[in-house]
């Protein structure tokens, strides 16, 4: 009796194991694989609201994509270029313009929480003036996609062959927050590198090379 | 019948012609057995870093810049224009910086004096600006202090001496930069007795004396190699270490080069000991020190048409009047007689005005041996109340130097502890070259700038912000050279008429220059109130010229005390870089020695690495012997520079594995330091040492030398029959050259191939040639390599376990001939083979072919099973036995982040500078054109000051490598072997007896350099 209990209960725990793992099997990845990575940042930046419903074009803030080995995190400096206008959702301030014009009062400065960190990055005040009394200190950005130090990447190259920003990173336009999408391992790049030399970009023939020391060295 | 070349004494005589074909790559020492405590220490040691070594990947973060300033990319590089300041040569640079930090060094292409050219001190001086061990802040009494403290107390010192009307000296080594030297002189001013004092380690003095005397300047003339049909060169080693080596070097090898279109420049060298230049020469005289006097003596008569010399004199006489107007003579010697002797030779040659110009004179020497004479005289008496060093070590390089001690306020503006610092009661640290404004004049119409490459580590101060400080007028140094650009430089230029123009222009460029006419001597810029030491000299008061015929000492030896090409002195000694570049000539590293003849060493039963005792009346020091083939008999060298306290920060240098040996000899130094035997002699310090005995002394040090392995040869089994070996270097004489028949190429080889054709390469197709005529072996292109490559320092006892990690190497081979004692220095590296034995044998394919025709290793697939080194015909892998060192805290912000730091395990070796290959072909593709020749350097061929290494693509028939490769002197190593490398050698040219149609060849007299 207690043998068939026993038996019962360790096939039961051997199947829920199983069924746990399988479930899990999407997750699981080898060393080195981050695929999925979708860390929190300091300030919740919508790439889905800039990028989706906006459609501000990827280069105009990571401008360093086309010039520089690495697309870089857009400078501060660079989000004041509408953000010195911007300074909270549309609704935000609809409603308080509403309020003030009901209320019979100078309508306030409506600055979103969010925001309020990047104007703190730059030293800015209430009225985003340049505070004296504070310096500013630059946004550490969790990053995304991390290549291993034996590897280098550059974007320009891809840029100039006409590879779009999402074919590696993936939909960002309608992510909320930066989500790894590719696994970035070696056979990744490389089965891109042999179909587009196979199919051309965008129509355009390409040459890109699979030599070991395009991208190790 | 070609030359046959060997590389050491032991490799000629026990196998004439060849190298042993069972060398192993990889020596390992037999009494090296571990034993069982090493084991198990081991073992545990490999256990726990097994337990450790697991962790989570880390969070990453990517800190963009608040604000980004227009045009800078993050990531890109970018070059700026400035002056090298390692020595007073005055070479152009291009710092190459990359998000605000510079990591390389490169030649200015367009500077005229160096043409693109730098030596290896230039290639280290970066190790110095991220060096740990530099001075953070100023310091009095060995107290740290602020500069506002520190500008005080001084400041107050420096009102007492005015007061008191006391002597003021500064003491610096040559000083060109027209900013500084106003700064000094303004300084000096305020002091009623105020003398500037420059004093050169490696002193021209009486060469400065001799023109003072025959022609009332105290200047070295501007030597025009490339104006040069013979050179005759007296113990000046003008390609290595005299004055100017890129400049000459550069110079030198365009007038000799082949197809320059001119007669071929022939060059004797006379000398002692060995030098790169003496090896280079068509012509070596190996004399005795003591004889180079009465050489001189007697080459001046027969020059003059009097006198009855014979055999070498009368050679080098006859061959210098046939070319009467392009012939050049060079004396290195501190005799002022000498001196004046070789300047009448030279006007009796009409060098003056031709290859000698006095009109634009050099400033890159101005030291005087009589006034740092004086100033020990001085201080010693106890007349100077206060001195400030600049960039001078006397305390080190000095023999009698101790009577400095006794000056009451010694202020050193040293970048880093030295022995004058450890005297000084006040240190003012000094800004890095690369952290400050200036300037430089090394010749007259040539102003050079230097610009700061980054923002100052240290809370440091530029020598010239604290002399202006100090003579209380503080200014930022930025606005003192502006200043002084504007009311020196502005008024003589001819470009325009907006100061800010010209200003911002002349310091994108890096130098700017004047018409000569118009250019006063940097003592004279200024009107100034405190002439320097030198300007308060005449002639007159310099000894009258000896008439009587110098005698040597027949059978009495001498010694010599040089500078190294590699470490060039004790104010470079902490550089890791140049301790461990091999000296061109005896491939020793981290030490010097008691260099002797052959026969000496045959006399006294001596053998490398046996301790001497060199004894001479001044002191006596034990050294190491060297036997250097070549050398004269009765001669002893030894290098200077070695043994100070700033090599006491090798203690830890290296591996501590079992049985190690530190880097450092039992002083705890590097070398011994053999100042103490320099000599005063008129008031000049004399570096030849007459009357020394060799005493054998117990014990030996073994050298660590990296030549006597790493030797090439094909096996006897695999020599094709009937035809015999070819010589790994190969010669060819100008006559067969010259001849439209002459077969640059013996008979061919039977080719047996093992390998099929299967890796064409469409696309580009990398490869160098590396001209042997025209390297002097100076080194530069190995520490550019190693720079450029994040190649680690290994120390002493891993270069003697062969375990260098330069991935270029320099081989050095000796030839005799009726012409004497030459040498060939052949850059050997990875020579990219088409037929890569190396790859073949990798088990885990971590070395392959690329499309391109590089060979590539691949760091992260290579488990290290070191089959493809031992493989490799050429030697030119190696193994990272360790995780070497690069460096703690600052240093390592001087690596290349653009190539990978290897770790233990992993095989490298020389990639022909693929990220230099791939940043050129990404540029080309995001500019929408294609990567022309010339487009892409690598950095030992941007390092080299002769243009000896050539790069690009072989599948381009344009390409400059593309013709050479088909050049009739063009020829591979090792050929019998079919691995068809990418490398080709050009084969050293050598001149026989001169053709009535060679020197009668007219010149242009227009040729600049």
């Amino acid at each position: 009796m207690t043998g068939r209990l026993v038996t019962i209960l360790l096939v039961t725990a051997i199947a829920l194991t199983g069924s746990l793992l399988v479930a899990r099997a999407r997750s699981v990845h080898l060393p080195g694989n981050h695929q999925g990575y979708e860390p929190v940042q300091p300030i919740a930046y919508s790439h889905r609201l800039h990028a989706g419903d906006l459609q501000v074009p990827c280069l105009y803030c990571h401008s360093n994509a086309e010039r520089g080995r690495y697309a870089g995190v857009p400078p501060a400096s660079v989000c004041m270029n509408c953000h010195r206008f911007v300074t909270a959702p549309l609704g935000a301030i609809l409603a308080e313009d509403e309020a003030a014009a009901r209320e019979k009062r100078p309508r306030r400065a409506i600055v979103s929480a969010e925001l309020r960190k990047l104007y703190d990055a730059l030293a800015l005040d209430v009225a985003l003036r340049p505070d004296p009394a504070r310096t500013p200190q630059p946004i550490a950005w969790t990053r995304v996609h991390n290549l291993p130090d034996f590897v280098y990447f550059d974007h320009r190259p891809h840029v100039a062959a006409g590879v779009t920003c999402q074919t590696c990173h993936g939909p960002v336009e309608t992510m909320e927050r930066v989500r790894q999408v590719g696994d970035l391992s070696m056979g990744w790049c490389v089965n891109c590198h042999r179909d587009a030399a196979r199919d051309g970009i965008g129509g355009r023939a390409v040459q890109p090379s699979i030599d070991c020391s395009t991208c190790h060295y | 019948m070609a030359n046959t070349y060997w590389k050491s004494l032991e490799a000629r005589d026990r196998h004439p012609g060849r190298v042993p074909d069972n060398e192993a790559e990889h020596v390992q020492d037999a009494d090296r057995e571990p034993s069982r405590r090493d084991f198990l220490r081991l073992a545990g040691f490999s256990a726990a870093a097994i337990g450790t070594s697991c962790s989570r990947a880390p969070v990453k973060h990517a800190v963009p810049l608040v604000v980004q300033p227009e045009g800078f990319v993050p990531g890109a590089t970018a070059s700026y224009a400035t002056t090298c300041q390692g020595c007073a040569a005055g070479c152009g640079l291009l710092v190459t910086s990359r998000d605000g930090r510079p990591t390389k060094v490169e030649g200015l292409p367009e500077h005229p004096l160096s043409a693109g050219g730098t030596c290896a001190l230039a290639q280290a001086s970066l190790a110095g600006l991220y060096d740990n061990r530099r001075f953070r802040r100023p310091s009095i009494e060995g107290r740290d202090a602020t500069w506002a403290e520190a500008d005080a107390q001084l400041t107050g010192r420096f009102d007492a001496i005015r007061k008191a009307g006391g002597a003021v000296r500064v003491l610096t080594p040559t000083v060109h930069s027209p900013t500084l030297r106003q700064e000094i002189e303004g300084f000096l001013a305020t002091f009623a007795d105020g003398v500037h004092v420059e004093y050169d380690a490696l002193s021209a003095s009486a060469a400065l004396d001799a023109h003072l005397v025959t022609h009332g300047l105290r200047a070295l003339p501007r030597y025009r190699f490339d104006r040069a049909d013979v050179v005759a060169g007296l113990d000046a080693d003008f390609l290595g270490t005299w004055v100017a080596p890129v400049e000459y070097a550069s110079a030198y090898a365009r007038r000799r080069a082949v197809g320059s279109g001119h007669a071929p420049m022939w060059h004797a060298q006379v000398e002692s000991r060995v030098t790169i230049t003496g090896g280079k020469a068509d012509r070596r005289i190996a004399v005795a020190p003591d004889e180079i006097p009465a050489l001189v003596f007697d080459l001046l008569a027969a020059i003059e048409g009097r006198g009855t010399a014979g055999g070498d004199v009368a050679m080098l006489a006859e061959r210098l009047l046939a070319a009467r107007g392009r012939a050049l003579v060079i004396a290195g010697s501190q005799d002022l007689d000498t001196q004046i002797r070789c300047n009448r030779i030279n006007a009796a040659l009409g060098a003056y005005g031709a290859t000698l110009d006095l009109d634009r004179p050099s400033y890159q020497r101005r030291g005087d041996d009589r006034a740092v004479r004086r100033l020990l005289d001085e201080a010693a008496a106890g007349q100077v109340a206060a001195l400030v060093v600049w960039r001078a070590n006397p305390f080190f390089d000095l023999p009698d130097a101790s009577a400095l001690a006794r000056v009451p306020l010694l202020v050193s503006l040293a970048e880093r502890p030295d022995e004058t610092t450890a005297a000084a009661h006040a240190i003012c640290p000094d800004h890095h070259p690369f952290e400050s404004w200036g300037d430089s004049g090394p010749v007259a119409g040539l102003l050079g700038t230097c610009q700061p490459l980054v923002r100052p580590l240290g809370e440091t101060r530029g020598v010239i912000e604290t002399l202006a400080a100090w003579r209380g007028r503080p200014a930022a140094a930025h606005d003192l050279v502006r200043e002084r650009w504007r009311a020196g430089v502005w008024p003589r230029q001819q470009e325009g008429t907006d100061f800010e123009r010209f200003w911002s222009g002349s310091v994108q460029r890096g130098f700017i220059t004047l018409d000569a006419a118009s250019a006063p001597a940097p003592a004279s810029s200024a009107p100034s109130r405190v002439p320097s030491a030198p300007a308060r000299e005449s002639a007159a008061a310099l000894p009258a010229p000896s008439v009587e015929r110098p005698r040597p000492e027949p059978g009495a030896l001498t010694l010599v005390l040089y500078n190294k090409t590699s470490m060039p002195g004790g104010e470079h000694a902490w550089n890791p870089l140049l301790q461990e570049l091999p000296d061109p000539v005896s491939k020793v590293v981290w030490d010097n020695y008691a260099a002797v003849s052959p026969a000496i060493a045959a006399r006294q039963g001596l053998a490398t690495g046996d301790l001497v005792r060199v004894e001479t009346e001044g002191g006596a020091l034990t050294l190491p012997v060297l036997v250097q083939p070549g050398q004269h008999e009765r001669t002893v060298a030894v290098a200077l520079g070695y043994g100070g306290l700033v090599t006491e920060r090798f203690r830890d240098l290296g591996r501590h594995w079992f049985r190690s040996r530190p880097t450092v000899g039992e002083q705890g130094r590097v070398g011994v330091n053999a100042a103490p035997l320099l000599r005063w002699r008129e008031g000049r310090l004399e570096r030849e040492v007459a009357g020394v005995r060799l005493v054998r002394a117990n014990g030996r040090r073994e050298l660590a030398c990296t030549q006597e392995y790493h030797s090439l040869a094909v096996p006897a089994h695999l020599v094709p029959a009937g035809t015999p070996p070819r010589p790994i270097v190969q010669e060819i004489s100008r006559d067969a050259l010259m001849r439209p028949d002459g077969a640059a190429h013996g008979p061919s080889h039977e080719m047996a191939d093992l390998w099929p054709e299967d890796h064409p390469a469409t696309g580009h197709r990398w490869g160098m040639a590396i001209d042997l005529d025209a390297c002097t072996g100076c080194g530069a292109c190995v520490v550019a390599c190693q720079v450029e490559n994040n190649v680690p320092v290994v120390g002493l006892d891993e270069v003697r376990r062969n375990r260098e990690m330069h991935w270029l190497r320099i081989d050095r081979y000796y030839t005799e001939d009726d012409d004497g004692l030459h040498m060939a220095h052949q850059p050997m590296l990875c020579q990219h083979c088409g037929h890569a034995p190396c790859e073949t044998v990798c088990p885990t394919l971590a070395t392959v072919h690329s499309a391109e025709g590089l060979n590539q290793q691949v760091y992260n697939r290579c488990v290290g099973t070191r089959y493809c080194a031992n493989n490799c015909p050429f030697k030119a892998r190696r193994f990272n036995w360790f995780a070497y060192p690069h460096g703690e805290g600052t240093e390592t912000l001087g690596l290349n982040p653009g190539v990978t730091v290897r770790t233990r395990g992993v095989m490298e070796k020389c990639t022909m500078c693929v990220h230099r290959i791939q940043e050129g072909k990404i540029a080309a593709k995001s500019a929408g054109t294609r990567v022309g020749d010339g487009d892409i350097r690598t950095a030992c061929q941007q390092s080299c000051p002769t243009r000896a290494i050539t790069f690009g693509d072989l599948n381009d028939p344009s390409s400059a490598v593309a013709r050479l490769s088909h050049d009739r002197r063009g020829y591979v190593l090792l050929e019998e072997l079919n691995v068809q490398p990418s490398v080709t050698y050009l084969k050293i040219v050598r001149q026989g007896a001169p053709t009535s149609g060679e020197t009668g060849a007219a010149e242009g007299s227009g040729h600049h350099g």
